[in-house]
């Protein structure tokens, strides 16, 4: 069975008082794909999964994880 | 870095994108259903159905694959149809081949009771790709704008 991938990227985005449309400035795509991220729909690229932890100024392991 | 006015256009247009392409789905569909519910011939109000079916299908076809917003900013339409909008109209090509497998195996059991023309197959096939596909990519976007 694949392993889930969970993140912590609403609560990051949080700590650095970021909507999701700013967030999706900064890395640029849509509000709607930051919205999927953060609940789990979508699995970003690595490509935006490297982006979003640029634009937070974390490691990608960071806020991307597997579930186990 | 993008204009937070394209972020904000982007997500209007894709949120009425979501609601539209369902609606377009059933209009489609229930065209299809005056077609097949009337008696067929070769008169030129049936080559003009036909006509009017194939523009349909081009038009929903090119709004699946290009995501639609022609006239907005070539940035505007990254963000329309960025990696999680095109994640989703692949899964909705998916439910489109199913759909059209679907079709095509329920044909093949009918034409071993009733005559069915090659028109009429092809018809119904590409008919029920196509709406398969639309709803399912109007159901995956409406789903994505939820909770948001």
């Amino acid at each position: 069975m694949a392993d889930a991938l969970r993140n912590r990227l609403r609560e990051l985005r949080g700590d650095r008082d970021l909507t999701q449309a700013a967030l999706a400035e900064l890395v640029g795509v849509s509000r709607k794909t930051i919205n999927t991220v953060e609940n789990g729909v979508f699995v970003p690229s690595t490509t935006l999964a490297l982006k979003l932890a640029r634009a937070l100024g974390r490691p990608v392991e960071e806020i991307f994880f597997l579930d186990n | 870095m993008t204009d937070t006015s394209d972020i904000e256009t982007a997500d209007r247009l894709s949120r009425k994108r979501a609601r539209m392409i369902p609606v377009l789905a059933i209009i489609f569909l229930a065209g299809q259903a005056a077609y097949f519910s009337q008696d067929r011939a070769e008169r030129l109000v049936d080559h003009v159905k036909i006509g009017a079916w194939l523009v349909w299908v081009l038009v929903l076809l090119a709004l699946l694959e290009t995501g639609g917003a022609f006239i907005q900013s070539k940035r505007v339409r990254a963000l329309i149809n960025d990696e999680s909008t095109r994640a989703n109209c692949q899964r909705a090509y998916v439910i489109g081949f199913w759909s059209a497998m679907g079709t095509g195996i329920g044909l093949y059991v009918v034409a071993m009771f009733e005559q069915v023309t090659a028109r009429e197959a092809i018809h119904l096939i590409v008919t029920a790709a196509i709406a398969g596909a639309l709803l399912m990519f109007g159901m995956l976007e409406r789903r994505a704008h939820r909770d948001g």
